[in-house]
């Protein structure tokens, strides 16, 4: 498209042009990221259609109280206390809030 | 028919590589430029794994009369080099490393925070400011924006953009990228140390969301449509970049992912290595335009990181402080030196400090951005 030789106006033109684009490009595909973000992020609240409706429990028992789950944590050689550290230790050294890390083994080497 | 040793032993040497060397003394200091080269990505480890091959390459077609370079004849068969060649000049070569760095890339950084896409974009400043002074220096543009390309800091793009706009400089150009991508922890830091300040370096980023695999799936699927759309010219590097990053997370193609990101990329890396190597041969290689090329290069790069680390400090202030200008600097492509150098100085400043994975973002994107700019380069001054 464009021949030689490239006069100061033009050199500045494709220079400054190719930048824009090159931005223009990537923000475009910032908004794309966005928005399959929000679509993907919808469908997966969406509860998943299940087949039979679970039995509703009557109104007069007793409802029980969730209780997070945890996941049980494999220690090898090693006591709770220990076990603690080491979770803590890792959660400060990687910047991960501990419920959100799962430990599935700790074993003393 | 009388048989003479001497006059037997005379023919041979006249007619052995050693005499044509002594012909073409410069031949000669290209074998030694091959063993400089040799000795730094075998004994510094400078990129080892392109810059030995490359090294190679430039040794054997700097021994004379192989024929290892001759182009096919009527008569004649075409050298070993010459049919290598071939994946470099019709853009095979650099194509498939980027189907390798797609299976090897996790993009689930910049999904969860997109806007480091900009710090990717702002990375690419040293393409278009040595395009300018290699214009400025007396290149043509085509050869102007190969040389610019450099200041992506990618070498499959460099040596596909070289092979295209500017082939006789393809082995400046491919060797100025590889070693410059190795200093990049000698050429970052003190840019980085120089543009930010203390406290601006200390600053912990919060942790990024967690990525879907669905999103993951549909990155590559969504960016290889929108961009090879925009930009047509960008097919054969993000359209393999794309694929090899879908191959890797879509779950049901392992085998293929694994051989993309290894047994396929170390092959094609061979085959490039020596391919460019070849091309680096007296006449084209021993020039005054080769030292530009090399001093452009390392402006490219300085250029890129300064682009990077302003358009940081712009979002930091943007943000009230939540975003280390440090990991601007990772938007040049360098995947993932740049990242790992953002780490360390981000916890010489703050030792509490873990920037790798906020700097991986502008890192792949700069992937992107520089395929991007070649795009646009290719456009501007292809055939």
């Amino acid at each position: 498209m464009v021949r030689d030789p490239l006069s100061l106006l033009d050199s500045l033109v494709v220079s400054v042009s190719g930048f824009f684009i090159v931005f223009l490009m990537l923000a475009v595909l910032w908004g794309i990221i966005l928005v399959v973000s929000r679509v993907v992020g919808g469908l997966e609240r969406r509860p998943a259609p299940v087949g039979p409706k679970p039995v509703q429990p009557s109104a007069a028992a007793p409802r029980p109280v969730a209780a997070p789950a945890a996941p049980q944590v494999v220690l090898e050689g090693i006591d709770e206390t220990q076990a603690a550290c080491v979770m803590a230790i890792v959660s400060h050294e990687t910047g991960i809030p501990l419920d959100q890390l799962v430990f599935k083994s700790i074993k003393a080497v | 028919m009388q048989f003479s040793f001497i006059e037997a032993l005379q023919e041979l040497l006249a007619g052995s590589g050693f005499a044509a060397l002594v012909d073409d003394p410069r031949n000669l200091i290209m074998i030694l430029i091959s063993f400089v080269l040799l000795y730094l990505g075998i004994g510094k480890k400078f990129e080892p794994l392109l810059l030995v091959p490359i090294a190679f390459g430039m040794l054997l077609a700097n021994f004379p009369i192989t024929g290892l370079l001759n182009e096919p004849t009527a008569t004649a068969s075409p050298g070993m080099l010459w049919v290598f060649y071939q994946g470099v000049e019709h853009a095979i070569y650099p194509s498939i490393i980027f189907l390798g760095i797609g299976a090897m890339t996790d993009f689930g950084p910049l999904i969860a925070r997109p806007s480091s896409l900009l710090l990717g974009a702002a990375a690419q400043l040293g393409i278009f400011a040595a395009f300018l002074l290699a214009l400025a220096l007396g290149f043509p543009g085509a050869v102007a924006a190969a040389i610019g390309i450099i200041g992506g800091a990618d070498g499959p793009t460099a040596i596909l953009v070289a092979s295209r706009l500017a082939r006789d400089y393809l082995p400046a150009i491919a060797i100025a990228a590889y070693s410059y991508m190795a200093l990049i922890p000698m050429i970052q830091p003190p840019l980085m140390r120089l543009l930010t300040t203390k406290a601006e370096r200390e600053i912990k980023m919060e942790q990024l969301r967690p990525v879907s695999k669905t999103e993951k799936i549909v990155f590559p699927i969504a960016v290889a449509t929108v961009v090879i759309l925009l930009i047509p010219d960008t097919a054969p590097l993000i359209g393999m970049l794309m694929l090899g990053n879908l191959l890797r997370e879509c779950g049901v193609t392992e085998r293929l992912s694994d051989t993309a990101q290894n047994a396929l990329c170390n092959i094609v890396t061979i085959f490039l290595g020596l391919s460019v190597g070849c091309k680096a041969v007296a006449d084209k290689f021993l020039t005054f335009e080769t030292i530009k090329i090399i001093a452009l290069g390392l402006l490219a790069f300085i250029f890129s990181t300064m682009g990077g680390l302003i358009f940081g400090k712009i979002m930091c202030k943007l943000t009230g402080g939540k975003v280390n200008p440090l990991i601007g600097s990772a938007g040049v492509s360098a995947v993932p030196m740049a990242a790992r150098v953002s780490q360390v100085e981000g916890q010489k400043a703050n030792p509490a400090n873990f920037l790798l994975m906020h700097a991986m973002g502008p890192n792949v994107a700069g992937v992107i951005g520089s395929a991007v700019a070649a795009g646009f380069m290719l456009k501007v001054f292809g055939a």
